[in-house]
């Protein structure tokens, strides 16, 4: 009978595939995180980027600044209290976990609240 | 066919028009630097916050903290703190000189 054959293989590669997939779910978590920082250095991860629309200035830094700080402007966008398109496009998908993790990622602070007492030195200006 | 006179005319209208605004747009920071005081209350003396929930200011990009206290006076950004702060600047001139102070800061930086 072929179709055994094909349904024997076929059971094998889904039982297969499951396993990988939770095998690697916690890296699955880093890569996650990796692309959501990837699309924030799409445009703060620049020297001198600037916003398009619809007013012209360059993107604020993001490196060094407070933790809390960003996670507030993120739900800030994310429910629309802050407009600006771009922004809210970006915050709509995040979760709180997933702004935790970037705003520890981009203040450089461990722990997401800390202050920051010492200005860092600029690499450039 | 627009002649080579035509042509210089309209050069250096330009490069006269792009001085003009860039003039116009730049503040001056030390003249920032005397205005600054109702901002260390809460950004710092040298633009580093004195609370998580505040942001740094130090370092920060000109233009863009130009654009932000010109949402917060015009009512666009909304923030109970910084909405009366921004308004008590009478003129266009404070918001200038004010981001040029801040920006002058060593503090935050594009991290790539």
């Amino acid at each position: 009978m072929p179709a055994f054959r094909i349904v024997g293989p076929v059971w094998a590669a889904v039982a297969l595939s499951v396993a990988a997939l939770s095998a690697s779910a916690a890296e699955n978590n880093k890569v996650t995180l990796q692309n959501k920082i990837a699309q924030c250095q799409g445009c703060h991860g620049i020297e001198g980027w600037k916003t398009a629309f619809p007013e012209v200035y360059q993107v604020p830094k993001l490196g060094g600044q407070k933790a809390a700080y960003i996670v507030s402007a993120l739900k800030e966008y994310k429910s629309g209290a802050r407009d600006f398109g771009t922004m809210r496009a970006m915050a709509a998908d995040l979760s709180d976990d997933d702004m935790k993790q970037l705003a520890e990622y981009f203040s450089g602070q461990g722990g997401g609240v800390s202050a920051q007492a010492e200005p860092q030195k600029a690499p450039q200006k | 066919m627009i002649s080579a006179t035509a042509m210089k005319q309209i050069l250096l209208a330009a490069v006269l028009g792009a001085s003009v605004s860039a003039l116009a747009a730049s503040g001056d920071p030390e003249a920032g630097a005397k205005k600054s005081a109702p901002c260390a209350a809460c950004h710092g003396a040298k633009g580093i916050s004195v609370s998580p929930d505040f942001p740094n200011l130090a370092g920060q990009n000109e233009d863009y903290l130009v654009a932000s206290l010109r949402h917060y006076r015009d009512g666009q950004r909304k923030n109970p703190i910084m909405e009366p702060q921004a308004k008590a600047l009478k003129e266009d001139r404070d918001i200038l000189d004010l981001a040029a102070y801040f920006a002058s800061q060593s503090g935050l930086y594009v991290k790539n």
